[in-house]
């Protein structure tokens, strides 16, 4: 599978998935962390199981703990390329 | 709870209603007062095909207006109804801009069934489409302390947060513990109850119950006290109230709406109602005894009204037999009947209703009950003019809980 979660996939499933709107844009921000939109672990794992639904593999654990959604898309995509 | 050796006097500063008969204390109570019924045909998705027709459902609630979308994605209907109470009741309590002191304010709710719909939608993902089609918030939405937590959570309320897990007489045990933990030195507690228990699983399992009404006339179905009396319509929604220790009300000018003035509570066994008339007795007296009251003090009764024939003759003979000769002529009410039972969530709604009804001097009346089988003094058509200093409120639960409960006006 040649997929890569962009900022705005990332986005949409922050907001069906936490029920919290974050701008793609803002998410695009180096410094930005999923502590200042309010995106906790459990908001997290409900976005790596939706991911694994979708993409049919595994998505290596600990991606949940991210701090920082350019991590958190980092282990995603690292993830789907090499469960490809 | 007045005066105990802890001597902390407990109040109601804030009240908040989120019941079938309105949405918001001010619809509600237009509709309490005036007697209208919200019974009529359950319209939830899959509810259509079984046995159980009629309910109390709450119509008109805008959950998206409400709470917040990282909220609403975490928890199941019956915690949308207790958040959004809690925000009516701290707002009439004038609580609204958050807590000065996160650790001054606790948060009790009782809960009978929990999220039954989330749960069930989850469930459903399970078997049918496997593990991994189970969202992570399962682990919390059903969960009877649901709401507790999410309230605590949302206002950032960090006192001493309990649940009580019970059937209906429960919701009156909440308003007790809140009054404990008042006791025990924190200012005020949001407490009360929601329910929301009219979705296919929910419903499912209430079909068990022999005292529930599968009668498919809205008017006919729930008709505590009389000769037709055929059990009893479920309903979801429920109140959610400030509780506040006096001088915490009264440094900051607040207004005390009611005085949280006794409670006791028995256990006589599920479904055994010939029982529960010793049982709702003595918890009658525990409760006037702890509030310092005498029986004829007692203005108005908020009754239990199960509407099953042996249930309501319990009732009206431990009526009598806690109250003597003032039974005879203190003024019963049974507002339910026009909303239905919202588990845990009715003797709270009844609460709300009696603190207005001391407010207002004001009897709301029992909808749909025209004729009294039982020697109570049943209000029925419209509401009664009358001076009301202290009620009392009755609750039965299925599962054999008995409570009453005795409000003052402040």
């Amino acid at each position: 599978m040649d997929h890569h979660l962009t900022h705005e996939e990332l986005a949409a499933l922050i907001k069906s998935r936490a029920g919290i709107t974050v701008d793609p844009a803002a998410i695009g921000h180096p410094e930005a962390t999923f502590d200042e939109f309010g995106v906790d672990s459990l908001g997290l794992l409900g976005i790596v199981g939706e991911l694994e639904n979708r993409y049919g593999t595994q998505i290596a654990p600990g991606a949940e703990m991210s701090k920082t959604p350019q991590q958190f898309l980092d282990a995603v995509n690292a993830s789907v390329k090499t469960g490809a | 709870m007045t005066s105990d050796r802890n001597g902390r006097r407990v109040v109601i500063t804030g009240v908040g209603v989120i019941a079938p008969n309105g949405v918001g204390t001010d619809d509600f109570w237009k509709a309490t007062r005036e007697g209208a019924t919200a019974l009529g045909p359950i319209t939830r998705e899959g509810c259509e095909k079984l046995p159980l027709r009629i309910a109390g459902q709450v119509h008109g609630f805008d959950a998206e207006g409400a709470i917040e979308g990282r909220y609403l994605v975490q928890t199941d209907r019956f915690t949308h109804y207790a958040m959004a109470a809690a925000d009516l009741a701290l707002a009439d309590a004038g609580l609204g801009d958050g807590p000065e002191d996160p650790f001054a304010v606790g948060v009790v709710t009782a809960a009978g069934s929990g999220g039954g719909e989330f749960g069930q939608r989850e469930l459903q993902n399970l078997w049918g489409q496997g593990p991994h089609f189970v969202g992570p918030y399962q682990s919390i939405a059903w969960f009877y302390a649901a709401s507790t937590g999410q309230i605590s959570i949302r206002g950032g309320f960090k006192g001493p947060c309990a649940v009580v897990a019970s059937d209906e007489a429960g919701g009156l045990d909440a308003l007790a513990h809140a009054v404990r933990t008042i006791r025990r030195g924190t200012d005020r507690v949001v407490v009360g109850a929601a329910e929301a228990p009219l979705a296919p699983y929910s419903m499912v399992c209430q079909l068990g119950y022999r005292e529930l009404s599968l009668a498919a006339d809205p008017d006919r179905a729930y008709l505590p006290f009389s000769a037709d009396a055929r059990g009893f319509v479920p309903a979801e929604g429920g109140a959610m109230f400030v509780a506040e220790a006096e001088e915490s009300a009264r440094g900051r000018g607040a207004r005390i709406r009611a005085v949280l003035a006794g409670h006791a509570a028995t256990f006589t066994g599920a479904s055994r109602w010939a029982e529960s008339r010793h049982g709702l007795a003595h918890a009658i007296r525990g409760a006037l005894e702890e509030a310092h009251c005498a029986p004829d003090e007692i203005d108005v009764v908020f009754a239990d009204a199960l509407g099953v024939p042996e249930a309501d003759r319990a009732e009206a003979l431990a009526i009598a037999d806690a109250l003597g000769e003032h039974a005879a002529r203190v003024p019963v009410t049974a507002p339910k009947a026009g909303t239905g039972r919202a588990y845990c969530g009715a003797p709270l709604i009844d609460a709300a209703a009696a603190v207005l009804a001391m407010e207002q001097g004001l009897v709301p009346p029992t909808p749909n009950v025209t004729d009294v089988a039982h020697d109570i003094d049943l209000v029925t058509g419209y509401a009664r003019t009358a001076e009301l200093r202290t009620a009392l409120v009755l609750s039965r639960g299925l599962m054999g809980s008995n409570a009453a409960l005795v409000l003052r006006r402040p």
